[in-house]
């Protein structure tokens, strides 16, 4: 039995259904990323979850009781929002000691929680700052450590990083990771940013138009999406369709499924290396080449199709515009996955 | 070589343009003064037939200043604008609660319906408020509640966009639902995080409603006449005896409101330091 589980979730807008019979269970202590683009119904199962929204249909139950009803001020679930929220008439050290006071803990102990909670998110020394006088970071960290401190059973984070620039929320990212296993707290995170799901999370629940579209490990999800939109979001896969793929490597591909493979398995030689049963050898013209920081792409043209092909970004190892090269892929590499299908996880 | 000259003059062309327009709104300002300070000047002296006035005198303050009526009027004034002004924020408060909190669909029709006093003339809301209540046998029908009731309709549509504009700029419900989350009731969340949030707003629509109250004839005169005279009744009744007491009148009604504007923009500036 998981620790919290959505029974049969539905949700619905007017005649707008966000969330289409969600069911899934996550375990205690667990980092679960809610995955998916904007309007996917990620942040509304998350606010259902949290009371903030009520549930059309289905039941959610917490720690083995239905919570399904129960006013979001008594689900003892920790939340922090995109937008900080934080309280503007409030200092730090106000803001964290707030949920403390509405649990009716002793001064003694609030201070004691307090001072803890705010060194844990390394603001030591902005307690006595109000919210308008902290950057972006700082004052996330204080609504993390605001949403800790009353020790919840679950902790809640809808798309807490967005607003913060990129290396400020890399090493976010990783001291939320950090406060994760020091705490042991189930979190559920919302993000559209795959490359963030893929550090953060112990499982990912990727969403499609209110449904799961796949579940698994970040491992499991990158290198076996499970339907066509798994592997548009998950990486940047060379989606072929079955002509294409057919075309290119001489093989048939089932009807109703595309093939997807990812840039980085594909092989790439000036030379034509030795033919293999293990894969396909295709010849091809450079098309462009973009640095992505330590990777370099490539795009490849192979008869009709482009082929997206990542290499470690090494001097020797750089091809120019025009040249011919010669492309490997990999059968184990080259999955067949079903066209714009769903597959329940 | 000429597009370095222009390079270095611009920071300083940019430095001219505040002073400039400091001197243009200090022209305005002397402008929009020169009726105080032409009533003030006539307050002050016995004659003005010629360019410069004549026969300078406190007589008119001493006069007011030792008449009780005159000290009463300002008193009812005073009154009549802290309650009027208190109760439509106490109803509003209570009414924005509803709207920010628990239906915001509401919005629109509180929007609506407090919008309909700027539709309302003075002489219509009197009339009505009287043909109404009088001779219903209620404590509505007692003159002096009927003017507290129509000060608060008055006043109304300008504390709500004070409000209003407050509760959106915070993000009200985003801060509830915060609350919320740390275990806290919602009307808790309202009145211990949303409203200390708010009290500038607050203070600077009832500082407008104040004004409007105070500087109101037609409601006072229509509805309480010289039952619960106001500070406007006053004038007028004593218009007709003396200008320059006229004058000195107006003076002192204007002193108040500036004390009482300057105040509440202090009392603001203290909650916005906070």
């Amino acid at each position: 039995m998981a620790y919290i589980e959505f029974n049969d979730v539905v949700k619905r807008f007017g005649d707008n259904t966000v969330l289409d019979h969600i069911d899934f269970g996550i375990q205690q202590g667990d980092l679960v990323t809610l995955l998916g683009p904007s309007g996917c119904g990620k942040s509304t199962l998350l606010r259902c979850l949290s009371g903030l929204e009520t549930v059309t249909e289905g039941q959610i139950v917490l720690d083995g009781r239905d919570v399904t009803n129960v006013p979001a001020s008594k689900r003892n679930i920790g939340m922090v929002f995109q937008q900080y929220s934080l309280f503007p008439n409030m200092t730090v050290e106000q803001n964290v000691a707030f949920g403390l006071k509405m649990k009716k803990v002793d001064p003694v102990t609030i201070e004691k929680k307090v001072a803890e909670a705010i060194a844990m998110v390394e603001l030591t020394g902005k307690e006595k700052a109000y919210p308008a006088s902290l950057s972006g970071g700082q004052q996330q960290r204080a609504a993390l450590a605001r949403s800790i401190v009353t020790e919840p059973a679950v902790l809640l984070l809808d798309e807490p990083l967005s607003a913060i620039d990129a290396k400020l929320r890399k090493a976010l990212q990783s001291r939320i990771r950090e406060i994760h296993q020091e705490l042991g707290l189930t979190t559920i995170f919302v993000t559209h940013d795959q490359d963030e799901a893929m550090v953060m999370s112990d499982v990912i629940q990727l969403f499609h138009s209110g449904r799961i579209e796949q579940a698994g490990s970040p491992v499991e999800v990158y290198t076996h999406p499970a339907s066509e939109f798994a592997a548009s979001f998950i990486g940047s896969y060379n989606q072929l369709t079955g002509a294409q793929f057919s075309a290119i490597s001489g093989s048939p591909v089932p009807a109703g499924h595309v093939v997807a493979v990812r840039p980085e398995t594909i092989g790439i030689d000036r030379t034509r290396p030795a033919s293999t049963d293990d894969g396909y050898v295709v010849p091809g013209t450079v098309v462009n080449s973009t640095p992505r920081g330590n990777v370099l792409r490539y795009t490849v043209r192979v008869g009709q199709t482009n082929l997206l092909v990542d290499v470690l970004f090494r001097s020797f190892h750089m091809f120019d515009p025009g040249e011919t090269v010669y492309l490997t892929l990999l059968k184990h590499d080259c999955l067949v996955i079903p066209e714009n299908a769903r597959s329940a996880a | 070589m000429s597009s370095k000259t222009k390079a270095v003059k611009a920071p300083v062309e940019g430095k001219k343009t505040p002073l400039a327009a400091k001197i243009f709104l200090g022209v305005v300002a002397l402008y929009l003064l020169v009726p105080f300070l032409t009533t003030l000047v006539y307050s002050l002296f016995i004659e003005w037939t010629d360019v410069l006035p004549s026969g300078f005198t406190l007589r008119n303050y001493a006069e007011l200043f030792t008449n009780s009526t005159f000290w009463l009027s300002i008193g009812r004034t005073l009154i009549l604008c802290l309650v009027s002004v208190a109760i439509t924020i106490v109803l509003l408060l209570l009414a924005m609660y509803v709207v920010v909190a628990v239906n915001r669909k509401l919005g629109r029709f509180m929007q609506f319906v407090c919008m309909i006093p700027y539709a309302l003339q003075g002489v219509i809301l009197s009339i009505g408020i009287i043909s109404l209540y009088t001779g219903t046998g209620t404590i509505l029908s007692n003159r002096m509640f009927m003017l507290f009731g129509a000060y608060t309709i008055l006043v109304l549509p300008y504390i709500y966009q004070g409000i209003r504009n407050a509760l959106n700029a915070i993000d009200a419900n985003m801060l509830i639902q915060a609350a919320e989350m740390l275990g806290c009731g919602r009307f808790r969340a309202y009145v211990q995080v949303v409203l200390p949030n708010i009290v500038s707003g607050i203070l600077v629509s009832s500082l407008l409603a104040e004004s409007i109250v105070f500087g109101d004839f037609v409601l006072a005169n229509n509805i309480a006449g010289t039952n619960y005279q106001n500070i406007q009744v006053f004038l007028q009744a004593n218009m007709a005896r003396s200008s320059g007491l006229s004058s000195a009148i107006v003076v002192i009604i204007f002193l108040v409101v500036a004390a009482v504007t300057a105040i509440v923009l202090k009392l603001q500036r203290s909650s916005q330091n906070r």
